[in-house]
């Protein structure tokens, strides 16, 4: 078993997890006099295992701490692990063994009816954009508080905010057929951070754009981050992953393989 | 509670509009079903009614020629009395039967024409309550035996068992069509909300991703279920507003004796059972379709 600790959660997690409960109210920065104290962990996983009914297994023995704030790359070959990985921190799907925390909730005592309040607390972009094409920009980033039951005078200026954020308040009347493939994107973005999620994950952002606009979705996801969201982005592009120099986890067969600041990334 | 409902309610519309020949289909299916609900009600609170009326009347009416003498009806009316399945035996006049008669017209709306030949055309009779049906033959023959006195012998216990025969087939094979028709009407509801559930497969996808919770996905559609079955409803109840009329002539006409119409209790029975009905098999429908393919 391998245990993947951020450098600032060092020392406050140990091989037994007892600290978890504990790490999930704790909070702090590095102290004055350098001693790291630890930032409160958006996802923690301990243990993870999920074996499918068909006997596949998915992911083997994961153990994964992503503190409040980080930003990390999930990369790994097709089959390795990552899409079971985001459905566990989504509650798509439950570990078969293990423990997985996501913004303070414990997933496995989560009750049925608090996963919609877990998922408010996550945004999610997709590779394929997933927009409703009979919408409007405006509309499709709208539908994400509509929901949930947001009031109406809280819907209107959180969608101008998240389309400022992404930059496309002058497209906010077009539909999704009439944008390009990095404004719809920016869309699906736009959509993921509207209610102002603790953690945003990106399922392959860029899978489906140009090297330009792809480095155009990167940039807003890091500004996303330094506004302080934590994001996870799962990606095959190798290029991006070396270039910026963030934290990167690697699985492979279900199992993490490497974990490391600006990591190398394999050409899978 | 208001956003929930009115967010429900527009992608309930929404979803009619978006498959207009599904929408249909459901919406006419569901009306003709509710129109043989509505028939059957009526016809058998007319039988009911009919029913009733004849129940309620004597078993055995004999009328009596003109000019037979008190005392000779008196004795037929002992020996009467003296049979052991007799209930009862009244002796109703000349003018309390045109009386009684007068006022079955007036409650029909109606007016006497005898009033206009100065003369009663209305036979004194016997009215005879019976404890056993079977008894009639026995009754008849008492009646018949003096002679001259008895014009006639009607028996009510033989239309009333027709009466309540035909109401038994016509409930019994209504209730298997409507059942039969009911059901259909539940599949297509079903088929029609599974259209509108896979129609919004992404939508449903994204709405769960983003923190939606079960109401919000599945009430939409529930929504649309009770939309569909109000719609056949109140056109159902559009199109008996409109035949209410010619139905009524048609039902004075074939039991004209018989106070059978479209009268109001009967009315609010036929709007409160068709809107039951519609709303219920839309909105179960619905659900169950809901329940079948938004289990996660």
């Amino acid at each position: 078993m391998s245990l993947s600790v951020d450098r600032a959660s060092e020392g406050a997690t140990d091989r037994s997890g007892a600290a978890l409960p504990r790490l999930r109210g704790a909070r702090g920065r590095a102290g004055r006099d350098g001693a790291l104290t630890i930032r409160r962990p958006s996802v923690a996983l301990q243990d993870v295992s999920k074996v499918y009914p068909n006997g596949r297994h998915a992911l083997v023995d994961v153990d994964l701490i992503i503190p409040e704030g980080d930003f990390v790359f999930l990369v790994g070959p097709s089959g390795a692990g990552k899409s079971t990985l985001i459905k566990l921190l989504v509650r798509d799907e439950l570990p078969t063994t293990g423990l997985v925390f996501v913004a303070g909730h414990d997933l496995s005592r989560l009750k049925r009816g608090k996963v919609p309040h877990l998922r408010r607390e996550i945004g999610i972009v997709f590779q394929d954009f997933r927009l409703l094409a009979s919408r409007t920009v405006r509309e499709n980033v709208a539908f994400a508080l509509e929901v949930i039951g947001a009031p109406r005078r809280q819907i209107g200026p959180a969608v101008e905010r998240a389309l400022a954020i992404v930059g496309l308040t002058e497209q906010a009347g077009q539909r999704p057929s009439q944008l390009s493939g990095g404004e719809q994107q920016r869309t699906g973005i736009a959509r993921a951070i509207v209610h102002q999620p603790r953690i945003l994950i990106a399922d392959e952002p860029t899978g489906n754009l140009d090297p330009l606009t792809s480095w155009e979705i990167i940039q807003l996801l890091l500004r996303i981050n330094e506004m302080g969201t934590t994001v996870l982005m799962a990606t095959h592009n190798a290029e991006v992953v070396t270039a910026l120099r963030k934290r990167v986890v690697a699985l492979e067969d279900g199992r993490v393989v490497r974990d490391e600041v600006g990591g190398y990334h394999r050409e899978y | 509670m208001v956003h929930f409902l009115a967010f429900s309610l527009r992608r309930a519309a929404e979803g009619l509009w978006r498959h207009p020949v599904t929408s249909i289909a459901a919406v006419l299916t569901m009306v003709l079903m509710l129109l043989m609900v509505a028939g059957l009600l009526i016809v058998l609170s007319g039988l009911q009614a009919g029913l009733r009326f004849v129940e309620e009347k004597v078993e055995v009416q004999a009328t009596l020629n003109e000019g037979v003498s008190r005392e000779l009806v008196g004795a037929l009316e002992a020996d009467l009395r003296a049979l052991p399945q007799v209930a009862s035996v009244t002796y109703v006049s000349k003018e309390q039967a045109r009386e009684d008669f007068r006022a079955f017209l007036r409650s029909q709306g109606k007016e006497d024409l005898s009033e206009y030949t100065g003369t009663n055309p209305y036979p004194a009779n016997l009215s005879i309550r019976l404890r056993d049906p079977d008894a009639f033959g026995q009754v008849a023959e008492t009646l018949r035996r003096p002679r001259g006195v008895v014009r006639e012998i009607y028996e009510r216990q033989q239309l009333a068992e027709s009466i309540s025969t035909i109401a038994d087939v016509i409930r019994t094979v209504g209730f298997v069509v409507v059942a039969v028709v009911g059901l259909i009407v539940l599949l297509i509801v079903i088929n029609t909300i599974r259209m509108a559930v896979m129609a919004r497969a992404q939508e449903i996808e994204i709405m769960r991703l983003v923190g939606a919770s079960d109401a919000f996905i599945r009430w939409p559609f529930i929504f649309e279920g009770l939309l569909v079955g109000l719609l056949g409803a109140l056109i159902t109840l559009a199109l008996l507003a409109l035949g209410s009329q010619p139905i009524g002539q048609l039902t004075f006409l074939i039991a004209s004796r018989v106070p059978v119409g479209f009268n109001q209790q009967l009315a609010q029975q036929v709007v409160a059972i068709v809107l039951a009905s519609g709303l219920g098999l839309g909105g179960l429908g619905a659900y169950i379709s809901v329940r079948t393919y938004l289990t996660r």
